[in-house]
This record gives structure tokens, sequence and C-alpha cells, in this order.
């Protein structure tokens, strides 16, 4: 990513690391594809980028906190084969929508369902295609050798997909976009790409979900032209055994509205990274996210709101539970550059620990150039208000009910963010359930 | 129905009840007075089961049960309330959604099938009401952004709600203007019944002019002083409470 995060991170990589060349060996089994050069190219600077990283360690700038090393106690492989699974056993949409299928990281046409003003493509038809700015799109990521899960992502850039809004269109219904992972230690490297073109707006509701074994190590890429709107939800709940890494890279042209949200439970280990580019003038963004983690599981969320232009807004609200042995991070930056005056920022995150041996990193960070700007941000992490607890408990509520009463209402502040109602509904039962279940 | 014994509780490490003696029946209305400072809430949270609260001498007794053993929440369902003299404030909990739980928790404990909608709705209807409180306020978060008057009227509506069998009302005069004075009362008094008792904990007389107490006692220092009639309260009321300060208080 071109941020200015990165330039100021740089690290100098030594020439090629033992421990990734593992990871790059199924390479070989998309190399016979017939892809456009450009796609080839990407895919060599990604690998090639790569070998020299490896996974990032702990010395990473951004990874700190968050320890990568259990993905590598699992071999998990690429595989370049149609990914076989009994389609009646997928799960129902969620709400009222259109549908994509993505399984093992490859779009499922047959299976997928859009509205005129929609378009979808796998995202090796959309390059064969020479679909117009795609190869911008795609290549934009920058510097690989800062972002070594994009490098690892690029080298195996083939699956995934690219969908197009048209100009003007109000997408009736959300598109629900299913990501099904069928285990069996599968490295998954999906890209996707979402366009907006200008004053349109959609809803787009991701769920990732799976069973199993697994590795999905997911780019999207988000490009919203002028006045256009985009509701991009992500619903996460990965399968126990498996690691979900996923980075957005959002680009908001002038008066362009993003607001996005996430919520997730389960998985061992989930990394969500937003970078958010404001580039033109009066951007309005957001950003929030819940998480309900317990056992050893861990989440991440790392964000960066870069304002490049005057009248920005960006918020970034999350929120999370935490029970057991569960650890979470949460890393969220605001950056103003010299132009961008007038820019309106907030972060905050708030944890909640339900047990002593679960454990939050918070790192807040606001870098400001620009003098006539409004910009602040909260994090805290804390236990169970003692007092609101005997409160409850002396109104007949028991103890584990009255925890899990304090800790929903908690976790609804932030879900109070979602605009699309019924998907509030659906977070919010789902934290309830979550809730209930954890002590069963 | 309530019968303590010769209680002392220590808070952190402090001897703060030294010894209290007390027996309220059914249907009555005790007064407990006493200065800042003299045990008042004390005896309060240990009757509810609040935590830090070490007791290290004598028992409490309700109908029967031995109290001391029982959570917070069994003391609820065995019919103990006890309105807080400062009611917490729960963002994101709606008191209709709390009440429901509590109502619901009480029942499932002794037994009981859940309340039916319909019925809690009218229960609810008729005790808002009676307290002048508009039910917009149950949608909000509990007590957020309640004055203190409107934490009170929420706490007697709760204890409304429960109808417990005994409840303590710690110091719910404070912070009260003359108009939410007489509705908090009217709300106590209007759930007075032979099988119901009170424990008022005041500061001041002036509550007592409202809810009339059978029997008043005098704490001070960690002991009940003087047990006596309604006119105790009026004595107080005129001489205050220098009399009952550094008796016993070596310890």
């Amino acid at each position: 990513m071109s941020s200015a995060t990165a330039k100021e991170s740089f690290m100098p990589a030594p020439a090629q690391n033992a421990a990734a060349l593992p990871w790059l060996a199924e390479t070989a089994a998309i190399e016979k594809d017939k892809a456009v050069n450009w796609v080839k190219a990407l895919r060599a600077t990604g690998a090639e980028s790569f070998a020299r990283t490896g996974l990032p360690t702990l010395g990473w700038e951004g990874w700190q906190y968050t320890n990568l090393r259990p993905l590598s106690s699992v071999k998990f492989h690429y595989s370049a084969d149609a990914a076989v699974f009994d389609a009646s056993r997928l799960p129902a949409p969620l709400l009222d929508s259109y549908r994509i299928v993505v399984v093992n990281g490859q779009y499922q046409p047959k299976l997928s369902s859009l509205p005129k003003s929609v378009t979808v493509q796998s995202l090796m038809d959309a390059a064969t295609g020479h679909a117009q700015g795609l190869e911008d799109a795609l290549v934009r990521v920058g510097d690989l050798a800062q972002v070594p899960l994009v490098a690892l992502n690029s080298a195996y850039l083939r699956d995934g997909f690219v969908l197009n809004v048209a100009k003007n269109a109000d997408v009736d219904k959300p598109v629900e976009v299913l990501f099904f992972n069928t285990g069996n230690d599968a490295a998954i490297y999906p890209r996707v790409l979402y366009r907006l073109a200008e004053n349109s707006g959609a809803t787009i509701i991701e769920r990732h979900l799976g069973m199993g074994s697994y590795f999905t190590n997911i780019y999207t890429a988000i490009a919203q032209e002028s006045a256009s709107r985009l509701r991009y939800y992500r619903a996460v709940n990965e399968s126990g055994n498996s690691f979900h890494i996923n980075m957005a890279a959002v680009q908001l042209q002038k008066n362009a509205q993003f607001e996005g949200f996430s919520m997730a439970t389960g998985g061992k280990l989930t990394r969500q990274e937003y970078q958010l580019q404001l580039l033109d003038k009066d951007v309005c963004c957001s950003i929030g996210g819940v998480y309900l983690i317990n056992g050893q599981e861990s989440h991440d969320f790392t964000v960066l709101a870069d304002h490049f232009e005057p009248g920005g807004k960006s918020a970034q609200h999350f929120r999370g539970v935490l029970d057991d042995q569960a650890r979470t991070v949460f890393q969220g930056k605001i950056y103003v550059r010299r132009s961008a005056q007038k820019t309106d920022g907030y972060q905050s995150h708030h944890a909640l620990l339900l047990a002593p041996t679960a454990e939050a990193s918070a790192k807040p960070e606001l870098e400001i150039y620009a003098d006539d700007v409004k910009c602040s941000h909260g994090a805290t992490s804390g236990q169970i208000d003692p007092v609101a607890l005997f409160y409850l408990k002396s109104r007949g509520i028991p103890e584990q009910a009255a925890k899990a009463l304090l800790a929903e209402a908690f976790i609804n502040e932030a879900i109070e963010q979602v605009t699309l109602e019924p998907l509030r509904e659906l977070h919010r039962a789902r934290a309830a359930q979550w809730l209930a279940e954890r002590h069963t | 129905m309530l019968k303590i014994e010769n209680l002392h509780v220590n808070v952190a490490g402090r001897a703060i009840l030294k010894g209290i003696n007390l027996e309220i029946q059914s249907g009555q209305v005790h007064a407990i007075m006493g200065p800042n400072g003299s045990g008042k809430s004390t005896l309060s949270y240990v009757l509810a089961g609040r935590e830090g609260y070490e007791v290290t001498q004598g028992k409490i007794t309700f109908n029967g049960q031995s109290l001391l053993e029982m959570e917070p929440e069994d003391r609820a369902a065995a019919g103990i309330f006890l309105a807080f003299q400062y009611p917490v404030e729960i963002p994101g909990v709606t008191t209709i959604n709390f009440l429901k739980t509590a109502i619901n928790s009480i029942r499932k404990k002794r037994g009981e099938k859940e309340m039916e909608p319909a019925a809690f709705l009218k229960l609810q209807k008729e005790k808002l009401t009676k307290l002048g409180m508009d039910a917009e306020m149950l949608k909000r978060g509990v007590n957020v952004g309640f004055s203190g008057g409107e934490k009170k009227r929420n706490e007697v509506f709760q204890m409304a709600m429960l109808e417990p069998k005994l409840a303590v009302l710690d110091e719910t005069d404070s912070g009260l203007d003359i108009d939410a004075l007489k509705i908090v009362s009217d709300g106590v008094n209007a759930l007075r019944s032979a099988e119901r008792s009170f424990l008022v904990i005041t500061h001041y007389q002036r509550l007592l002019n409202y809810i009339k107490p059978d029997v008043v006692h005098v704490l001070a220092g960690g002991l009940i002083r003087k047990t006596g009639g309604p006119e105790l309260a009026l004595q107080l009321e005129e001489k205050g409470y220098a009399e009952y300060y550094g008796e016993g208080e070596a310890a």
C-alpha cells in the first residue's frame, strides 16, 4: 500500500527467506494458465517479494501484536482445481438479497444472481476481457515488500471476482457475497474488486464461513467514484481451525460515502485490515466493527484513514468482548495530510474482558499535518462493572445472565451504527446467542 | 419475617456494624435513622448481599431461611428488594428488558411460568400511572440520563413490579424535592400490606411524615441505640443525633 505509514516503517528485508519458500511451492500450479501479461508480471513480483520477506514477524511495523507463528505450524495447500462441494448444503442467504457465491476463493457464476445494474466476472475473465482500469485497480497495491500477505496473495493471483455497479444505479437489495471454505488445509487467496461508478449506490454483505482447517488470505479493493455510496458489511464466522486475513483497500473519490462494518466471531486467528484513502474533497466514511471471541481465538482490527483533501470525515468505532485466553489487537490511525484542512476524524476502541486471562492491546494514533482539523480518539479495556453486576443480581438476575446482559449492552452500542436495519437485528441476535452459549 | 441477631460486619477490615439486633414482623414498617457513617447503608447492602461486606458474627434469618449464605439473586427470589441510595446507570439495557429478565428469572427460580407479555404490559402500565412516570423512560437505558428524582422513582417502580416481601429503602428520600417525595411515598404506601414489610433507612425525619413507620430505630456507631414509636423520629428532628455520638466508639 502506498500509505504514509508504510514509508516510515520501511525495513530492509533479507535477500531470501527460507521459511517463505514452502508457501510459494504451489504457484507452479497456475503458471500454465492462459493469463494476460500484466497478471503474470504481478504474480512474479508478488512471489519475488514474498520470497524475500516471508510472513511478517513481530518485528514488522503493524504486526507487533499479532503473531502469525501458528499459521506456519500447519502446511496449507493451494489448489488450482475446481472446488468440489455440495451446493445444496450452502447456507441460505441472511436477508432478501442478490447473491454471489465464492467457494474456496472461486467465483461460482451458476449459484449467483444479480440485477442488471451489477455485473460480476471472475477475476481471470475480467483480466482476459481487458476490463477497463482493472490493471490499475489490481496493481495499485504499491510496494509489495511492505505488505507480505498481499504479496503472497499476488503470487497466487487467479481467484476472486470483479463487481461493477453501473453509473447512477441504486441497487435495490443488498448483494450477499458468500465466501464458503471447505477445509482440508486449503490455502485460499481470493482477490476481490468492488467498483462503484459515479453516483451509484449499493449494499454488500460478505459472509465468511467454512468447515475444517484452512487459511484464507483475501485482498479486497474497493474503488468508489464520485458521489457513490457503499455499505460494505463483513460477517466473519470462520471455523474454529481457520485463519482469516483480509486487507481491504478502499479508495474514495469526491463526495463518496462509505459505511463499513464487520462482525467477527470464531476463527483461530482473524485479522481485518482497512486502508481508507479519502482521495478527494468531502468524502464521508465510517468504519466500525465488533468481535466476540473466546478460547484461544485472536482478532486484529488494523485501520488507517488517510485524508488527502479538505472536508473529509472519517469515524472509527470498534468494540469487542473477550473471554478465556482470547486476544485482541486494535491499531487505528488517522493520517491527515497538509492539504486536508477541515478534516473531521474520530476513532475509538473499547474492549470488554470477561476473564482476567483475556488480553487486549490497542495502538491508537493520530498523525496530523494540516492545521485546521478536528481529530480525537479513545481506547479502553475493562471488565464488567461490579456495581452494575450487583444491581442486576439484586433484582433477581443470576450472575451469568447478568454478565451476558451487560456484555450484550456493551456490544450493541457498536452494532447500532449499522444502518441496514435487518442486518443490525441479525447482528444483535448473533451477539446475544454467542453470549448465551459461551459457557454451555 | 426478618430477624437480625448480633450482626457484626467489617468493611475493608474496619468494624462498621457491631452487634445489630432487629426483628421485623410481617406487614410492619421499620425506620432506621442515624447520622452519616453510622452503618445504615452497610446494613442495607448486607441484607441485599453485596460483595465486600464481611460478616464476622451473627446471623440473619428471613422467613426461616438463613440469608447470609444466599447469592443476591437468590435473596431477590426469596422476596428481598433493595432500593439503592445511588441507583446504577446501565447504558444499553432498557428498563423494560431489565425488568422482564428480572421478573422471569425470579419466577423461574420459584418454579413458576414466565410472565405473559400481555400481563407484563398491563402490570407495567398500572404501576407507571401510579408513579406518574412516562412509558418512554422505560425504553431508555436503565437510569441513563435520569435526574436524581427520576432514578428514585424508577427504584420504586421496580419495587412495585417485583412485589417483594421485604423492601429496604436506602435513603430513597435523598435528592428528592417535595413533589417527588410525595409521589415516591404514595408509591410505597400503595404497596403496604399485611404480607409486606419495609425497612426505611433515612437521615431525615421528613420522609416519615409520608411513610408512617410502626417502629423507629436509631443507629449510631454501628449499634442500635434506641428503639421507639413514630414519636422517636420527631425527637430526633428536634434534638439531632448529638446525644448518640461518642457512645461505644472506642473501637
